[in-house]
């Protein structure tokens, strides 16, 4: 029991991350994705978190505690991870701004933010453009048979 | 079972049931409004496993500024997801169940949640929470080491861990380990007196520069750090230029003249006016004591930012811009950026290394590196407000349009 509380935490780590990478594979909207790429950050937030954790330790902040003649002083968790995550932190919502400003840019652009549809248009233009530019040499060729028997 | 574990086994299993539900509902303003919630569980988990300033900067980023920034761009791009044909995306599925069963097999090495003995508690963060009061480099101008300190031992932590026995599963050994009573942090050097602090005061561990800079997240952040906080900053300051670039335009007649979207609503304004200048004064106070306790310039600089976006919202941005006109808030996101480098060219010019604060206070080392860090503190808070602030401009300008 004590062996399965004991790495809890990290399989809820891993359920996280596989919801957001569901989420980024399964979700044809693009703000879908922004979020859940989002959750997937949050797991790995997690994992460096649940690192951190020391048995009985407080937050990293030094204090001496003194009682009467005795002087308490810790345990602290790990002050590392915290300061990676907590300017991750910061950094994803800044990469979720720009991730916005994409999809925006995109909505002008195509009129849609599902990446299935975007696709099909992207398909359906190279398609367009493949037989126009075949239209384009079957002419092309035309003109230089007939300018050939032109000069014949 | 403590009560750490219990709390963090419930509060798990709430994030896991809402990141599911964000997923999965259709509608996208249910999704965008529930990674609030999400995040503030998170925020939760977060201050349950003693990390506070990362749940001070969840509970402002996540459950504050991302959720107005996705409502803001799904105003613009449409509120309901296509509907899709099948719910289930089984490839996806089972692509996800597999890679998620070969990192749950790779945590079962994974040393136990809470283990003192884990290998990151003792490489190298005991050495940099060393260099962060500088007399293990030996830099002149800084405090020289206290008595009794063997840097060698510091740096090894050999001293510390070789009582830990090579069986993980034997645990009597951490009841009469010195990681147990003085703290698994805090080095084996006698304590001393700050020759700057008045009578009668704590005796203070040589790690937190002689009391000025008490909270280690912090000193980890700006001094032993520096260089990557920085560079963190510039990110940020760099996606706000993104915005302009992506989404700004020119600036079409009269719009300053447009009326306030909620401004007809009285108690709306009057809480909000009233409420400013405590989030104002709140966010300058998470700034300024971001080496005392947690709190810092990313949380602090949100915080403002809210204050300026909450504004926006009832009495509409050209009310804002009148505030802070967009010129303005473009030259403060680098103003930052160059307060927190201009502090590190400063030591410098003082005869220090770049970002060494000790040399802003020779007389006292001590002072000199709270100083450092809360000048670079400011420059951090004025960047990620100005960028905030930009960014919610720029996203908010489209539904306008």
């Amino acid at each position: 029991m004590t062996d399965v509380l004991g790495i809890y935490n990290y399989w809820i780590y891993v359920l996280l991350m596989m919801i957001g990478l569901y989420g980024v594979i399964a979700k044809p909207n693009l703000i879908k994705q922004a979020i859940a790429l989002g959750l997937f950050q949050t797991g790995i937030f997690l994992y460096y978190i649940s690192m951190a954790v020391i048995d009985g330790g407080t937050a990293p902040i030094w204090t001496t505690i003194e009682h009467g003649a005795q002087k308490f002083q810790g345990p602290y968790d790990n002050p590392l991870p915290h300061v990676l995550i907590l300017t991750a932190i910061v950094v994803s919502v800044s990469v979720l701004a720009v991730a916005l400003a994409l999809i925006i840019n995109i909505k002008r652009q195509y009129g849609t933010i599902e990446a299935d549809e975007i696709e099909a248009m992207d398909l359906a233009d190279k398609a367009r453009d493949y037989v126009r530019g075949q239209v384009v040499d079957a002419a092309d060729d035309a003109e230089t048979k007939l300018e050939g028997r032109h000069h014949v | 079972m403590n009560a750490v574990v219990l709390i963090d086994t419930l509060l798990l299993l709430l994030v896991t049931v809402s990141a599911i539900a964000i997923i999965e509902v259709r509608s996208l303003y249910s999704s965008a409004m529930l990674t609030g919630v999400y995040s503030l569980l998170m925020a939760l988990v977060w201050v349950n496993m003693h990390s506070m300033d990362v749940a001070f900067t969840e509970a402002a980023v996540g459950g504050g500024i991302s959720t107005i920034l996705l409502i803001g761009t799904l105003v613009h791009v449409g509120r309901e997801e296509k509907p899709l044909k099948k719910r289930l995306h089984v490839p996806a599925l089972i692509f996800t169940a597999l890679t998620g069963a070969a990192l749950i097999y790779g945590t079962l090495d994974m040393p136990r949640f809470g283990d003192p003995a884990a290998p990151i508690h003792h490489y190298r963060v005991p050495e940099m929470l060393a260099q962060t009061v500088g007399f293990v480099n030996k830099t002149p101008g800084k405090q020289p080491a206290p008595e009794g300190f063997d840097a060698q031992q510091y740096r090894t932590f050999d001293g510390r861990v070789k009582d830990i026995p090579a069986d993980p599963t034997d645990t009597a050994w951490r009841e009469n380990s010195p990681l147990r009573t003085e703290g698994l942090l805090i080095p084996t050097v006698p304590y001393q007196h700050d020759a700057h602090a008045e009578p009668g005061h704590h005796l203070h561990p040589p790690d937190d520069f002689n009391g000025h800079v008490p909270n280690s997240v912090t000193s980890l952040l700006a001094a032993y750090r520096g260089y990557d906080t920085m560079f963190e900053t510039t990110v940020i300051f760099t996606a706000g230029v993104s915005l302009i670039l992506l989404l700004r335009r020119p600036r079409r007649e009269g719009y300053l003249q447009k009326g306030a979207p909620l401004g007809d609503q009285v108690i709306l304004r009057v809480v909000t006016k009233m409420s400013i200048p405590f989030i104002l004064i709140f966010g300058f106070y998470v700034i300024t004591h971001g080496e005392l306790g947690p709190g810092g310039g990313f949380q602090g600089g949100v915080i403002l930012a809210t204050a300026f976006i909450l504004y926006a919202l009832i009495f509409g941005r050209p009310a804002l811009y009148r505030i802070v006109p967009p010129p303005v808030s473009d030259v403060l996101t680098g103003v930052g950026v160059l307060v927190y480098s201009g502090t590190g060219a400063a030591c410098m010019l003082l005869g220090g290394k770049f970002l060494d604060y000790a040399f802003l206070n020779t007389a006292s080392p001590g002072d000199g590196e709270a100083l450092g860090m809360t000048l670079v503190e400011y420059g951090v808070g004025i960047t990620v407000s100005m960028v905030m602030l930009t960014i919610f401009n720029q996203l908010a300008e489209e539904q306008s349009k």
